[in-house]
C-alpha cells in the first residue's frame, strides 16, 4: 500500500499535477471533513511529497447515494448508513458487495448516537423518549424517506419502545406513531431540521446526531439550548468506503485508500472526537470520555436484523413509516 | 368608649381589611392565570405561524429543487428537444423534408419524367439515455416507399472508442458520410454510387487526435453499391475502415486549417447478392447488369478522399474504385468500376464554407435586411466500368454505357439554418449505352432540379 502510494505520488509529481479526490458524504459531516481533509493533505504531502485536494459533497445520505448511482464521480463515500453504500454496490458494481468487511469496525471509523436538543432550561421537562409523545410536545426530526439521520432517530425511538414493552412490535409502532404525531414539519435532511429548530425557533425538542447537537450548542451558546441524553439510544455507525472502480479510473485508488485509513489513525480519531463523533480507538475514547455521556446503546443489527431488513420493513414504499406518519397539527 | 368596644371595633376593621386583601389576592391570581394562559396562547400561535412559514419555506425549497431537476423543453435550430436538467437524458424530434421539381430538357432516350415529388420525408427521433448512450432512428417515407434509413445505438463512454450498433452509414465514402442537408448539390456525385448507403453492423470510431485524426472500423452485413438492404443475403461480412485527417485543424497554420484528407476501404466476400443499378444526377437508371448475373467471390472498395475549405470557398474531391467478382452461368470474373468527382463551391454572402451547411449571418427577413446565404456550386465527375464487364457479358453496351461524365452547376439559397432552396442543372454525357444505329452512345441527360428543403435533427 505504501509502495503504491509512493508510486502514485512520484508519478503525480512527474506529471506536475495535483491529486483530486471527491468525498461524497452526508449532511452533518461538513465540519468534520473540512478538518480531516486538511490534516490528511498535510500528512500525505509530508509522506509522499504530492499535493492532494479533497472535494466534499454533502446532502441527505439517501440522495447522495442516488447521485453516485446516477454518475456522481465519488472516489470515496462516507454516508450515514450502510444501506446507502449497499445500494451503490448493488446498483453500480463500483465497489464489491462485501465492502463493509474491508475495513475495521464494519467500515465505521467513528460512531455517534441520537440525543435531544431542547430549549434552555428544558421548559417542557423532556428527559427521555417517552416525553416525546406527551400532548403539546413539538418534536423536530427530518423525513426518514430522505434523511439517513432521520432513520436513525426513528429506529432509536422504536428500539426504546421495544425495550419498554417487552419487544411488542405493535406497541412500538403505536409509540413511534405518537412521536410523529407531534412532528409539525418534516425537513428533508438533518441540517435542515437543525435550521428549523435553531434558527426558525420551531419545536420543543430536536432529535439530532450527537455531533450536530454539540455543534448547535457551541454555535448558539449554552444560554439558548441544552443537550438531553436519553436513557437509551441507538449506536449509529456511519460507514466509509473507497469507490473502487471510480478511483481506479481516476488513478486515485491508492490515495483514496490512504484517506479512509487515515480516519482510523490516531490523528484522524482525535479529529473525529474533537468534532463530537465517538472514536473507535480506546485510547482516544478514554481521552475524551468526559465529553460523551454514558448511555445504553443498541445496534441496528441487534434490534432490527440489519439495515436491509430495517429499510424494507420501515422505510420502503408502503413500509411502517408510511402507515404511521400523519402530519401533526 | 369601653376597652371592650374598642377591641371589637379593631377586630371588625381588621376583618374587613383582611377580607379585602384576600379578595385582592384572588383577583391578582386570576389575572396572573389569565396572563399565563394568554402567554401560552400567544406562544402557541407564534409556533403555528413559524411552522406555517417553515412549511412554506420547505415547499419553496422543494419546488426550487424540483425545478432544478425538471426537464426542459426547447425549440431552436437544433430542432425540438426535451432534456433532463443534468443533460443525461435527451429526446430530440427532427425532420428532413425535401420537395423536388424535376425537369428533363431535351428528348434523350433515357430522359426521366418531369414532375414534382417528395424526395425525402424523414422524421427523426434521436437523443441520449444515461449520458453515455445515444440513439438515432430515421425512416424515410419519400417517393412512396417506407424504408428505415438509420436505426442505431451508440455507446460514447470513451470518446476515442465510441461503439455503434444498428443500421447506419458505413465509414467508406466521404460525400456519403456528409448529411444531405450539408451537400452543395441536390443529388450526390458519381463516386457515391459505388459505396454503401446504409448497412447493418457494428462500428468503433473516435478521434485519435482530437479534431485532427479520426478513425472508424466496422463489421457489416455487406450491401451492393449504394445499397441499404435490411437483410444479410449471404453469410459473408464486409469489413470497413476509414482514416481521416485534418492535421492543421486548430493549429496556427490557419491557411490549411480547412484541409482534410483520408481514405475509406471496404472488403468482404459476396455470394449471390443482388446487383446494383447506377443512376444519373436526374435519378434515372443508366447502368444495369444483364439478367442472370450475380455477385460471387470478393468485393473491395477503395475511396481516397479529401476537401479543402478556406473562407467562403470549398473544394471536395473523391475517387472510388470498386472491384468485385461477378458470375453468369459458368463465367466468373473480377471486374472493376471507377468514379471520381471534383466539386467546388463559393458562398457569395460572406459565410464560411465548411463540410457542414452554412449558418446565414442574417436569416431570411427582408423587411429587416435579412436575406439568408447564397452559395454557387459546380462539379464534374465520371463513372467508368472496365471493358471486362461487357466482354464477359455481365452488361450490354447496348443498354449500359461504359462511361458517364457529368457536369453540374447549382445555386443554394439558405433562408436560415434549417430551410434551403436549391436549383441545380446537370448534364450527363455517356460513352456507349445505345445501339450503333442510334450513334452508339446513350443520349445526354439534361436535368433541372429545384428543391425546397427543411432539415433539423
Amino acid at each position: 500500500m505504501r509502495f503504491g502510494a509512493i508510486l502514485l505520488a512520484v508519478s503525480v509529481a512527474f506529471a506536475g499535477g495535483t491529486v483530486r479526490l471527491l468525498n461524497v458524504s452526508y449532511d452533518p459531516t461538513r465540519e468534520l471533513y473540512q478538518n480531516i481533509n486538511a490534516a490528511f493533505a498535510k500528512q500525505w504531502k509530508a509522506k509522499t511529497g504530492a499535493d492532494v485536494v479533497i472535494n466534499q459533497s454533502h446532502g441527505g445520505s439517501g440522495s447522495q447515494a442516488r447521485a453516485v448511482i446516477d454518475g456522481l464521480q465519488a472516489d470515496v463515500v462516507t454516508l450515514a448508513l450502510s444501506y446507502d453504500i449497499d445500494a451503490i454496490a448493488e446498483k453500480t458494481g463500483l465497489l464489491p458487495k462485501n465492502w463493509q468487511s474491508r475495513l475495521p469496525d464494519n467500515s465505521a471509523p467513528y460512531t455517534s448516537t441520537i440525543v435531544f436538543l431542547v430549549r434552555k432550561g428544558n421548559p417542557k421537562r423532556i428527559r427521555d423518549w417517552n416525553d416525546l409523545v406527551r400532548p403539546g410536545i413539538s418534536v423536530i426530526t427530518p423525513n426518514p424517506k430522505t434523511s439517513g439521520g432521520a432513520r436513525w432517530n426513528y429506529l432509536a425511538a422504536w428500539g426504546y419502545a421495544l425495550r419498554q414493552n417487552n419487544n411488542d412490535q405493535n406497541k412500538a409502532k403505536d409509540f413511534v406513531g405518537r412521536v410523529y404525531k407531534n412532528v409539525p414539519v418534516l425537513d428533508s435532511g438533518a441540517r435542515g431540521a437543525t435550521t428549523t429548530f435553531v434558527q426558525r425557533g420551531i419545536g420543543d425538542v430536536l432529535l439530532a446526531w450527537e455531533n450536530e447537537a454539540y455543534l448547535a450548542l457551541n454555535e448558539l451558546g449554552k444560554d439558548k439550548v441544552e443537550i438531553v441524553t436519553p436513557s437509551v439510544s441507538i449506536l449509529a455507525e456511519p460507514p466509509v468506503a473507497v469507490v473502487d472502480k471510480t478511483a481506479a479510473r481516476h488513478g486515485t485508488a491508492a490515495v483514496a485508500k490512504a484517506y479512509v485509513d487515515f480516519l482510523y489513525s490516531p490523528e484522524g480519531q482525535e479529529i473525529e472526537a474533537r468534532s463530537y463523533y465517538r472514536p473507535r480507538s480506546k485510547e482516544v475514547a478514554a481521552k475524551y470520555d468526559k465529553q460523551f455521556p454514558h448511555l445504553t446503546l443498541f445496534t441496528v443489527d441487534e434490534v432490527f436484523g440489519g439495515w436491509q431488513d430495517a429499510q424494507k420493513t420501515h422505510f420502503a414504499e408502503g413500509g411502517t413509516f408510511d402507515k404511521i406518519y400523519q402530519p401533526g397539527r | 368608649m369601653s376597652q371592650g368596644k374598642l377591641w371589637m371595633g379593631f377586630a371588625v376593621i381588621m376583618g374587613i381589611s383582611m377580607s379585602a386583601a384576600r379578595a385582592q389576592t384572588a383577583d391578582q391570581q386570576s389575572a396572573d392565570q389569565k396572563i399565563q394562559q394568554l402567554e401560552q396562547k400567544v406562544d402557541a400561535l407564534d409556533q403555528q405561524i413559524k411552522i406555517d412559514e417553515r412549511k412554506k419555506e420547505l415547499e419553496a425549497e422543494d419546488a426550487a429543487s424540483k425545478a432544478q431537476n425538471a426537464a426542459t423543453a426547447t425549440a431552436d435550430t437544433s430542432g425540438f428537444t426535451i432534456k433532463s436538467n443534468d443533460g443525461n437524458f435527451l429526446l430530440k424530434i427532427g425532420a428532413d423534408l425535401q420537395v423536388d421539381n424535376r425537369a428533363f430538357l431535351g428528348q434523350g432516350a433515357g430522359a426521366g419524367t418531369d414532375g414534382i415529388l417528395l424526395r425525402r420525408v424523414r422524421p427523426t427521433i434521436s437523443g441520449t439515455v444515461y449520458k453515455y448512450v445515444d440513439y438515432f432512428f430515421r425512416p424515410d417515407f419519400g417517393q412512396g416507399t417506407t424504408i428505415i434509413y438509420d436505426a442505431y445505438i451508440e455507446l460514447k463512454y470513451f470518446s476515442k472508442a465510441k461503439v455503434r450498433v444498428g443500421k447506419f452509414k458505413p465509414p467508406v465514402g466521404l460525400e456519403r458520410l456528409q448529411s444531405d442537408d450539408d451537400t452543395s448539390f441536390v443529388e450526390r456525385g458519381l463516386p457515391t454510387l459505388l459505396v454503401p448507403s446504409r448497412d447493418i453492423g457494428y462500428q468503433i470510431s473516435g478521434d485519435l487526435l482530437p479534431n485532427q485524426l479520426n478513425y472508424a472500423v466496422g463489421v457489416f452485413n455487406g450491401v451492393p453499391d449504394n445499397g441499404l438492404s435490411d437483410a444479410a443475403v449471404s453469410g459473408h461480412r464486409d469489413y470497413d475502415a476509414r482514416l481521416f485527417l485534418t492535421p492543421f485543424n486548430g493549429t496556427s497554420v490557419k491557411a490549411l486549417s480547412g484541409l482534410g484528407f483520408g481514405s475509406g476501404v471496404d472488403g468482404g466476400g459476396v455470394d449471390g447478392e443482388p446487383l446494383p443499378s447506377y443512376k444519373t444526377f436526374g435519378q434515372t437508371t443508366f447502368f444495369t447488369f444483364a439478367s442472370g448475373v450475380t455477385e460471387a467471390g470478393h468485393r473491395t472498395r477503395l475511396t481516397p478522399q479529401g476537401y479543402y475549405y478556406a473562407g467562403p470557398f470549398g473544394i471536395l474531391s473523391e475517387y472510388t474504385l470498386t472491384e468485385e467478382g461477378l458470375k453468369k452461368g459458368l463465367v466468373q470474373r473480377d471486374v472493376a468500376y471507377r468514379a471520381w468527382q471534383v466539386a467546388v463551391s463559393c458562398i457569395l454572402t460572406g459565410e464560411k464554407k465548411s463540410f457542414l451547411s452554412p449558418t446565414p449571418k442574417k436569416s431570411f427577413d427582408p423587411l429587416h435586411g435579412g436575406w439568408g446565404a447564397v452559395e454557387l456550386a459546380a462539379r464534374t465527375g465520371e463513372f467508368s466500368a472496365e471493358h471486362g464487364v461487357f466482354n464477359y457479358g455481365f452488361a450490354s453496351t447496348l443498354t449500359s454505357p461504359r462511361t458517364a461524365r457529368e457536369w453540374v452547376g447549382g445555386v443554394n439559397w439558405f433562408l436560415n439554418r434549417l430551410v434551403r432552396v436549391s436549383l441545380d442543372y446537370g448534364l450527363t454525357n455517356f460513352g456507349g449505352g445505345a445501339a450503333a444505329s442510334l450513334g452508339g452512345n446513350r443520349a445526354p441527360e439534361r436535368a433541372l432540379i429545384g428543391r425546397f428543403q427543411i432539415n433539423f435533427i
